[in-house]
């Protein structure tokens, strides 16, 4: 695994173990993350498979000119026709706001893409609101809103090609550019 | 018989001109709704070459233009003389006439006669550069279709539609038989949805061509030179004219959320017509411009749906199926295309402007983007369903569809342009 990567996961895991109890799953949107440096300690959720709950907040809650840059933040998915945040996501979105918040000379473009399942027209719509959830969870997370763009990709530019669930999985997604 | 309409801009071009119009007998008329298809066993006969030497050759080729535009309006089942089938059914009338080449002009002297008392019932002139002969003969079939059918027939008209090279879509325009497809953009992004003026002579699409997210630009398919229609913060995407060319429908995310805004023709004094926070998107005009039809989401999944043209009077057009999307309203007035989604994709369904009768008209594979002819009585859609997405039509009588050939090409996202030389839509 690459040095970065190693250091990210590390970092995420720890993030997402402080998270977990904050963020019950919700069915609606938009969703509420928890606010931006909260130090609530808790146990380590089942899968992690690390040292969760033992460390303490890295960064200061004001941020710094870190090194991290857009390849360290996590591409967040969705499930169909959806753009709400669901759990495995706000995770995800809370590793990616640590990281904006402790990296603020980080600007980055959110894109929001879809399966192929829509018509062209509506994934276009579908890809901004999922970029819209991303960027309204990391904006309530503490991140300061001049580092977050965001723009819809529709159904134009799939990460991967097929015509599947596990194609349509990996394409219903935000990524960081 | 009446004269033709003024001819416009576009057909100017081609210098395609009508000299003499006589119809000497009693129009025969077919009854025409959007789609209803009732066909008149006609026989094309050739064509007689004369004047220079090689009118011999497009003669040959013109007969076969002639017969397809014939049978691909779908009025006639059309029988070619020169072929040995034999007629299956006494035709109504025979179309042929003579075919001069003389230096760079071409003239063709068309003629339908009555079968078998063989008396004429229309004859017209139409001439034009030697190099668009193709569009002389599409002329001369709109004209025979005009005399069986009371409504010119819609050979004379173009097809835009999107080409995907590999991660790049351009945006192509072609002769409704899929002749000649050619590229109007060489952007190397992602173009969409193209959309035409009622005049036919600018194109609105969606691109990514200005480096951000999706902007609404419009080119004239002549100079080829794209402006900015729209490039607002957020969705700029699905633009379409307002039948007398007043404004345009379109999605915006200006205000933070998809709804459906009117813009003027020229993309400025955005007035929003939809408020809700789900997503609103796919405006498209009723040919009267009084009413809009859209795709909303308000309901959980994408529904159309359909209100006045200031935004007001929202409803639902059909609980009869569900997960609908990209509509279609025919230039009749009388029905409205959509698709509605499968497991396999989406299937193409019609129904009346009032949401009752509906009934799915194509089937199979994936099928997306229903747009109608200018007659109402064709649909274009893109399909995957014999493998690779490219363009076909339906003449809705429920024969298969067919395949337009644009050289294999990856194509979606067609546009039936309006009869070129009509000066309004109807």
């Amino acid at each position: 695994m690459h040095p970065t990567l190693l250091r990210t996961t590390v970092l995420v895991t720890a993030v997402l173990a402080m998270f977990a109890v904050g963020c019950a799953k919700k069915g609606a949107v938009p969703v509420t993350p928890p606010p931006a440096g909260n130090t609530t300690t808790t146990p380590t959720t089942p899968n992690s498979g690390n040292t969760g709950g033992t460390t303490t907040n890295p960064t200061t809650p004001g941020g710094t000119q870190g090194t991290a840059t857009v390849a360290d933040l996590k591409t967040i998915f969705f499930a169909l026709d959806s753009y709400s945040i669901d759990g495995s996501a706000q995770a995800d979105l809370d590793a990616n706001a640590k990281l904006l918040r402790a990296n603020t000379n980080l600007r980055v473009t959110i894109e929001g893409h879809c399966d192929e399942r829509g018509t062209v027209e509506y994934n276009l719509a579908l890809g901004q609101k999922r970029a819209d959830a991303v960027r309204d969870y990391l904006l309530n997370a503490g991140v300061t809103a001049g580092q977050i763009a965001t723009l819809t990709k529709g159904k134009e530019f799939p990460a991967v090609d097929g015509h599947d669930e596990a194609a349509w999985a990996k394409n219903r997604r935000a990524e960081f550019k | 018989m009446r004269r033709r309409a003024p001819i416009a801009t576009l057909l100017t071009l081609f210098a395609v001109t009508a000299f003499a119009c006589t119809a000497l007998a009693d129009d025969v008329r077919l009854e025409t709704r959007s789609g209803a298809s009732s066909r008149m066993p006609l026989r094309v006969t050739s064509l007689t070459p004369a004047g220079d030497r090689e009118a011999g050759t497009t003669s040959v080729q013109a007969d076969e233009v002639l017969a397809a535009d014939l049978q691909h309006s779908a009025s006639f089942d059309v029988a070619r003389a020169w072929l040995a089938a034999p007629q299956t059914a006494t035709p109504v009338a025979e179309v042929g006439g003579k075919w001069t080449l003389r230096g760079s002009t071409i003239r063709l002297s068309g003629e339908v006669r009555e079968y078998p008392g063989k008396q004429v019932i229309l004859a017209k002139e139409y001439s034009g550069p030697a190099s668009k002969w193709r569009d002389v003969v599409h002329r001369f079939a709109d004209d025979v279709v005009l005399q069986f059918t009371g409504e010119p027939g819609i050979a004379a008209s173009r097809i835009a539609f999107i080409v995907q090279d590999g991660r790049n879509k351009e945006l192509w325009v072609m002769d409704s038989d899929g002749w000649d497809p050619r590229p109007l953009t060489a952007d190397r992004s992602v173009a969409q949805s193209p959309s035409w003026s009622p005049d036919g002579s600018l194109l609105l699409f969606t691109s990514y061509r200005g480096g951000g997210g999706p902007q609404i630009w419009v080119l004239s398919p002549e100079t080829r030179k794209p402006f900015l229609m729209s490039g607002r913060q957020g969705l700029n995407t699905g633009g379409m004219y307002a039948p007398d060319g007043s404004g345009i429908v379109c999605t915006l995310g200006m205000d933070g959320n998809a709804e459906v805004y009117r813009l003027d023709a020229r993309g400025g004094a955005p007035q929003r017509l939809t408020s809700h926070r789900g997503i609103d998107t796919s405006p498209c005009w009723a040919p009267t411009g009084r009413e809009i039809a859209f795709t909303s989401d308000r309901s959980g999944v994408p529904q159309v749906h359909v209100m006045d043209a200031d935004g007001g009077n929202v409803r639902r057009l059909t609980y009869d199926v569900s997960y609908t999307d990209s509509p279609a309203w025919s230039p009749r007035g009388d029905r409205i295309a959509f698709v509605v989604r499968t497991d396999a994709g989406f299937d193409i369904w019609t129904c009346r402007s009032d949401g009752s009768n509906t009934t799915r008209v194509v089937a199979g594979g994936s099928n997306e983007n229903p747009r109608w002819s200018p007659d109402g009585r064709h649909l274009i859609f893109s399909s995957d369903r014999d493998g690779t997405r490219s363009l076909w039509v339906t003449d809705l009588d429920g024969a298969a569809p067919r395949k337009l050939d644009i050289g294999g090409r990856k194509a979606m996202s067609p546009a039936w342009s309006p009869r070129m030389g009509a000066t309004s839509a109807r």
